[in-house]
């Protein structure tokens, strides 16, 4: 039952952007991103309306019969769809050698492998997972009437401020299968893992081709932390979709200038980041910030424009919604607990500024647990490819690096403001921070560098004067 | 193109052998035992979850050590466990739940701490109550 309503809540989703983006069904790289989009869109939109429905009418509303019958809309829109909407098709380019295929399926293999024996293990997922993301979806699925308990001043070690996405999701999965089962957090982290990849793919598949596509892929599904921190059932990743998901869907904006539907879903992507977890507030700000520095940077601020205005309006219910959680039922943010002139000394303690720069640096270095730092490999990478942006991906990757770094300064000042054993949290909270960004790290990345030549340039073939010439002056 | 291909398959080797690091990092977790017991500790507390009302609000206490790097977790476990009640940190509740890591009630420290025992459920896990309430 619980494949079934993640599958309902899917097909919400997919449906929605079936209807914006019509194609005929059929293998595509237009319907995997679709595919990929549809798990976050669905899962956001059923998360929200939860909750809005939570709120108003309390937990005994009865949850199926609505998703059903939008589940039901959602098929009609994809069986009935006959209009042609944007196409999104593989860019062109040389196609992938084969070993590049080999080592890319072989990527997806280890990495569902190793998902499945870690969350076989510890099916509850690591410490933060149980303690904060399902404990609260237990409290909202089992106290009833007493649902906001959750969020009480008592359970402060366990952020009741958090937003709500993966527990209310997870909530509804029980409440429509009828029962508790670590089953639903579990799918739900392999949704959402499975979306970031198909995102990351699918987008640079779109932009750059088939090979700079399984590139990405095979570096983001080789990145153990990607696949640890997805099985640990934390918010890391889930975040991580929302934030590739918004990026990949403005540098699909900026190909495609004349319809603006590609930034009304980015902005929808926002704003269920900001539903995800706090950090993803931070993204939102950023996002935006990072639109409008490239409206006010390109000539042809028309489009960019009208750009933004769309993405402010995708995220305008998703950001209502968390504001609403905020301000009406949410716990006290560890921010709270701390005096004005608390956070002023933090802010004026130069220690914290070192130590905070010092673990970043060698967070860089560590990051992903790969074998050999990725950072250098990069560099590598870069020197030997080198970038080459094309004039259309320019406003994209702007807006995306600037909302990138953006967030992860936010992210780190937050840390050196507000948090109380600074040594732990940089310890537990780095690779996090730069996990949540990676998957758009690598679409943009991959966007920028120059093309690849990995198979020999095929001869022309010769003319019949040609021969002739040459059989004359063999010996 | 050489080079091209050179820090491609290096790149795709360095992710795949890193994955390939992560299986084998979970397999020897595994086989070792290394694992923390969620479900295991679920289990002791069945007895108690099960008299559980929503809105309910308990102490804890534990016969672990101050500085003993599980207690915490521990009394995570209890609240993640007993949800929907609440679980305090606290010896200030009209009842209490003790999480003893023996069969047997540590008695001496429930004296210590002026608690009388309302239930036994068994596994190391009382309801009490603190005495002369």
């Amino acid at each position: 039952m619980i494949f079934l309503a993640l599958a309902s809540i899917w097909l919400i989703g997919f449906g929605l952007l079936r209807w914006m983006f019509p194609r005929p069904i059929r293998w595509s790289v237009h319907n995997v991103l679709l595919f990929s989009l549809g798990i976050g869109a669905g899962a956001g939109i059923a998360s929200c309306l939860w909750f809005v429905f939570l709120a108003a009418a309390g937990p005994s509303f009865a949850a199926w019969p609505w998703v059903g019958a939008a589940a039901a809309i959602a098929v009609l829109a994809i069986v009935l769809a006959r209009r042609q909407g944007t196409l999104i098709a593989w860019a062109e380019g040389e196609a992938p050698p084969r070993y590049i295929r080999i080592v890319f399926g072989a990527a997806i293999a280890l990495a569902a492998i190793s998902f499945l024996a870690a969350v076989s293990a510890n099916p509850h997922g690591e410490e933060g997972a149980w303690s904060i993301w399902n404990l609260r979806a237990r409290f909202l699925f089992r106290a009833g009437a007493f649902w906001r308990d959750a969020f009480s001043n008592d359970l402060r070690w366990s952020h009741p401020g958090y937003p709500l996405l993966i527990p209310g999701l997870v909530t509804l999965c029980w409440k429509l299968a009828g029962q508790e089962s670590t089953d639903a957090p579990i799918a739900v982290a392999f949704l959402f893992a499975l979306g970031t990849a198909g995102i990351t793919v699918s987008a640079l598949g779109a932009l750059r081709g088939k090979t700079q596509a399984f590139i990405g892929g095979i570096l983001l599904l080789g990145t153990a932390s990607f696949v640890s921190l997805s099985a640990a059932l934390y918010g890391d990743v889930p975040l991580s979709f929302y934030v590739v998901a918004t990026v990949a869907l403005l540098c699909l904006q900026d190909r495609h200038p004349q319809d603006l539907r590609f930034s009304l879903l980015a902005g929808l992507m926002a704003g269920f980041a900001a539903w995800t977890r706090n950090e993803g507030v931070a993204f939102l700000g950023a996002i935006v910030v990072a639109r409008a520095i490239t409206v006010l940077r390109f000539r042809d601020r028309g489009p960019l424009l009208r750009s933004l205005f769309l993405l402010l309006a995708g995220l305008a219910a998703p950001l209502a919604v968390v504001v609403y959680f905020k301000a009406r039922v949410g716990g006290p943010d560890d921010a709270s607990f701390l005096s004005p002139s608390a956070i002023l000394q933090n802010l004026a303690y130069p220690g914290r500024w070192i130590l905070t720069i010092q673990a970043f640096v060698l967070a860089l270095l560590k990051f992903g647990a790969f074998l050999i730092p990725i950072a250098l490999f990069l560099a590598l990478y870069w020197y030997v490819v080198r970038f080459r942006v094309e004039s259309s991906d320019r406003p994209a990757l702007t807006t995306g690096s600037i909302a990138l770094l953006l967030t992860l300064a936010a992210q780190l000042l937050m840390t050196i403001l507000f948090s109380g054993n600074l040594p732990v949290e940089l310890n537990t909270s780095l690779e996090r921070y730069l996990l949540q960004l990676w998957p758009a790290g690598i679409l943009l990345f991959f966007l920028a560098s120059g093309p690849l030549q990995l198979t020999a340039e095929k001869q022309p073939p010769k003319s019949k004067a040609a021969k002739r010439v040459h059989s004359a002056i063999r010996p | 193109m050489a080079r091209h291909k050179f820090v491609v398959i290096a790149l795709a080797a360095v992710a795949l052998c890193s994955t390939f690091w992560f299986l084998l990092d979970v397999v020897g977790a595994v086989s070792h035992r290394q694992i923390f017991g969620v479900a295991a500790f679920e289990s002791r507390f069945d007895g108690l979850r099960k008299t559980i009302q929503p809105h309910s609000v308990f102490g804890y206490l534990s016969d672990n050590s101050p500085n003993d790097p599980t207690d915490q977790a521990e009394f995570y476990l209890a609240q993640y466990t007993l949800a929907p009640a609440i679980v305090k940190y606290t010896e200030n509740e009209p009842l209490i739940i003790a999480n003893f890591h023996s069969n047997t009630p540590d008695f001496k420290l429930l004296q210590q701490h002026k608690l009388g025992i309302v239930q036994n459920f068994g596994n190391g896990v009382l309801l009490c109550r603190k005495r002369g309430r």
